[in-house]
């Protein structure tokens, strides 16, 4: 430090100053910067409904519209032409005055059933024009990759795919994140011997959780139940009330036990929280995760949100040992226990002094983690388990490969987008390491 | 015999009847003896009735009355009534009769209000009709009269109050664990329980599998090593060459290539007559050929072709992981101190590094060592699936898709004891290893 300039250092501009001298690393980061513009506009991108048409004098625009919309066209005396629903209608074979087509006409699920079987990208590709006559495909309306074997674009499966893969890596290392940090936090910041609370009030916590548990789950199993079978969203508000009940019932017990004045039970005895969360994390550990997750896959409802969950849940453990590394370390430092003498509470320091101070490698941590999430949701498509069968994802295509190894355009695309993905996330993480915390230098 | 004996005795067989472990939580409504009820369907509606009322007895009447109502209409039989009734064809009859049975099924298996309210009409509507369906009359209004009462019932309070249920020794992790003492001997004593599949043991089953599963990962993980170790070296001590450089972007793409992809790669390129039908496409050995009499060398002989892809697909992602680890051990070791001394009094280059400095640079390899017995038992599934090979992967993952919970659950307990003993392995080689650990 001394050699630098002191007042104007943050750790901030220094690690990103040290990340952008890795090219390569920089050169991922706008991959996949572009990766999340493709996903977040994968809609528009590849899309079997026009951008925008202009279709006997109306103004339509069909791919921004919502699927169940119906547009009725009237003839210019007013009387009712035709109705255009939009989930259905082949627009291909409409008569437009003027349209601009998504860059591949092709919705992802879609079947194009003039191209089944397998059509190769540099095959004979046929299409059914305006006046219902079958030709070679226009070179607009070319399946570029490919399709599979029940007619579905493979380009449009891949575009959406990439909404997929993020998604996943996202949702399930942020689930696993919340968990790893919060549980590292806790048990490298008290350790076995630094959590104090009267024995009453350790056992009412216990107390307290065990009515929490039964209240908030056992007794609402089945709102959880049908909230989550209505929608993912009702679900998760369920689950937010059930957490709210096991928070409020721990809250409870630990006041009632103030109301208990007996000197013995008053007394201060340690909680070994760490102990708790280490064995937990071995206990875990010590499963082979690819086999649970494809074991819990295979009991509950196939939905790819239940897929992020169950990958969120299962890989905290990384996270969770880095975070309770660190926070080891600084729990000693001078600036965390500058924090306890001037008397912050534990929550205080923890959250706003330490855990800031331990975030670089879990950083880190997450990005593998990222990847790692990515590669086995695409492992459990291409087994056929897990996701839906009517969402495509890149593991999916390359398991329609597998079957039909003929169709090398299956197999490649896909597989080079797993892969590429992967390695993007892989080279930031190394370069964020390399970065973040030099010790660690390759 | 009939099929709900037959199940009701396989249930006893494999100590299904039993409940789950030594004790459960549940609140006061429920009952503790809803474990012997066999169907699962009639086990969740009656779950839910008494979540929904909060009062057992009276679910436990109106489910009483729901089956004897089905074995009364079990009694009935079309040709007999249509032999005593001459006004009405075979099939009204037959179809009334059906529709009645259905509906009582309908009933066993809901718990909406609106559902059984819906059966409730069709059923009255069917017996309004037919005067055939009379003998159902009285047990049907009983059911309604409990269904009424279930509804009425004020004993939701009760669903609030935790019970704790006490089983005693008679359960079934209690049962799997030291087995009854007669014919299972419980995991303690080796015995991992009967598959549900096809009633074989599980340690049979195992043993017939796990081979293949073991050498694959064993070969493999030996191949991985005997590449990685000479690779990380070279890196290390050629470090920031070009060679170095090369080595460590092929090392970093190979790392990130999924298995899936690069077995399925393999197959389309060299077992794929398109391309070059080098390979065999599956299996292991060709069942046409293949001779169970034939000696060890003509087995491994006669295997070697359905293997080498599998073995490459098993051993390219441990490689590049084993050789960016070791090339980063080494060069953490070669920059210490005591190798600037050895090469300051004047050793060769080639004995500072094989002898002193990659003794110290095993350490971090040697975790991974312990990876590969739970693997063994896990088994690659995904390898295994693209490749179907029938090892343990094709058999957990089989195991898995059929609910053949005695399987799984031996998995998990082995390659849990298996990740145990592999820590302890690496531990020990630790030791070995460096002197300065010890674990006294």
């Amino acid at each position: 430090m001394s050699t630098q300039n002191t007042e104007n250092f943050s750790f901030k501009k220094y690690a990103w100053n040290q990340f952008k001298k890795d090219k390569i690393a920089l050169v991922c980061l706008y991959l996949l910067f572009s990766l999340v513009v493709l996903a977040v506009l994968a809609p528009y991108i590849a899309n079997e409904r026009p951008l925008y048409a202009d279709y006997k004098g109306y103004k339509l625009y069909p791919a921004f519209a919502s699927e169940s919309r119906t547009d009725s066209i009237f003839k210019s005396d007013g009387k009712l032409d035709e109705i255009l629903q939009y989930d259905i209608t082949d627009w291909r074979t409409l008569d437009f005055n003027k349209v601009v087509w998504a860059p591949i006409p092709y919705s992802p699920s879609t079947m194009d059933r003039y191209n089944r079987d397998y059509v190769s990208p540099s095959g004979k590709q046929r299409f059914k024009n305006k006046n219902g006559e079958i030709t070679d495909a226009p070179s607009k309306f070319r399946h570029k990759l490919g399709t599979d074997g029940i007619g579905r674009d493979l380009a449009a499966g891949l575009i959406h795919g990439t909404r997929i893969s993020l998604m996943v890596g996202l949702v399930s290392m942020g689930i696993a994140s919340l968990i790893g940090i919060f549980l590292g936090a806790l048990a490298g910041f008290f350790g076995d011997n630094k959590l104090k609370m009267p024995r009453i009030k350790y056992y009412f916590t216990l107390i307290g959780l065990f009515f929490g548990l039964f209240y908030g789950f056992g007794h609402r199993k089945y709102a959880l139940a049908d909230g989550f079978s209505n929608s993912i969203m009702s679900g998760m508000i369920e689950l937010m009330l059930s957490i709210l009940v096991l928070v409020l019932a721990i809250v409870l017990f630990r006041f009632l036990s103030k109301l208990i004045k007996v000197d013995k039970l008053q007394e201060e005895t340690f909680v070994p929280i760490d102990t708790f969360v280490s064995r937990g994390i071995e206990l875990l550990n010590s499963i082979p995760r690819l086999l649970l997750i494809i074991t819990i896959t295979a009991v509950v409802e196939r939905s790819i949100w239940i897929v992020m969950i169950i990958i969120g849940i299962t890989g905290w453990t990384g996270i969770a040992r880095f975070t309770r590394a660190e926070l080891l370390r600084i729990r000693s430092l001078e600036f965390v226990q500058a924090a306890e003498s001037l008397g912050y509470s534990a929550k205080r320091t923890i959250f706003k002094h330490a855990l800031p101070n331990a975030l670089a490698p879990v950083f880190i941590s997450i990005a593998f983690g990222i990847a790692s999430a990515i590669l086995i949701e695409s492992g459990l498509s291409f087994l056929g388990i897990g996701v839906p069968d009517d969402i495509v994802t890149w593991g999916s295509l390359l398991n329609l490969g597998r079957q039909n190894l003929e169709a090398w355009w299956l197999i490649i695309y896909p597989g080079m987008a797993i892969f590429i993905t992967i390695t993007i996330y892989n080279m930031i993480a190394e370069a964020s390491r390399d970065a973040l915390d030099p010790r660690l230098k390759s | 015999m009939h099929p709900k004996k037959i199940k009701a005795e396989l249930r006893k067989k494999l100590g299904l009847d039993l409940p789950i472990f030594y004790f459960s939580v549940s609140n006061l409504s429920t009952s503790d003896t809803l474990y012997r009820i066999q169907d699962k369907y009639h086990k969740a509606t009656l779950e839910h009735l008494t979540h929904k009322s909060g009062n057992w007895s009276k679910v436990s009447d109106y489910y009483k009355e729901l089956l004897s109502l089905q074995k009364v209409h079990m009694k009935l039989n079309s040709k007999d009534i249509f032999e005593s009734q001459t006004e009405l064809e075979l099939n009204t009859i037959n179809e009334a009769v059906n529709q009645v049975g259905f509906e009582i099924n309908n009933l066993l298996e809901t718990s909406e209000g609106e559902l059984i309210d819906l059966s409730f009409s069709k059923i009255d509507d069917k017996l309004s009709n037919y005067s055939f369906l009379s003998s159902l009359n009285s047990s049907f209004e009983n059911v309604k009269k409990y269904k009424n009462e279930i509804n009425i019932s004020e004993d939701k309070w009760r669903t609030y109050v935790p019970k704790i249920n006490w089983y005693g020794s008679k359960n079934q992790y209690h049962l799997w664990l030291f087995g009854n003492g007669k014919d299972r001997k419980g995991l303690l004593r080796g015995d991992f329980g009967i598959s549900y599949i096809d009633s074989q043991p599980i340690s049979t089953k195992i043993w017939q599998k796990i081979g293949i599963s073991f050498s694959l990962s064993l070969i493999s993980i030996l191949l991985a090593y005997l590449i990685s170790i000479p690779i990380g070296i070279y890196s290390a001590h050629k470090k920031d060459s070009a060679v170095d450089k090369g080595f460590s972007l092929v090392l970093f793409i190979l790392y990130s290539m999924p298995s899936f992809f690069v077995g399925t790669l393999l197959l389309l390129q060299f077992a794929n007559p398109d391309n070059l039908a080098w390979f065999p496409v599956s299996g292991i050995q060709d069942p046409t050929l293949f001779d169970p009499e034939w000696s060890f060398w003509t087995k491994i002989k006669h295997r070697m072709p359905f293997l080498i892809l599998p073995i490459i697909t098993y051993t390219y992602g441990s490689f590049a992981f084993l050789s960016r680890i070791m090339r980063v051990g080494m060069i953490d070791v070669v920059s210490q101190d005591y190798i600037r001394t050895a090469r300051a009094k004047g050793l060769g280059e080639k004995k500072v590094i094989l002898k002193h400095a990659l003794r110290n640079s095993l350490l971090p390899i040697i975790t991974v060592f312990a990876a590969i017995f739970p693997m063994a038992i896990g088994g690659s599934i995904i390898i295994e699936v693209i490749f179907s090979i029938p090892g343990m992967g094709v058999e957990v993952y089989n195991s898995i898709l059929n609910y053949d919970y005695p399987m799984i659950i031996t998995v998990f307990t082995i390659s849990g004891f298996l990740t145990m003993l592999g820590y302890l392995v690496a531990d020990i080689l630790y030791a070995v290893v460096d002197p300065r650990i010890s674990y006294k």
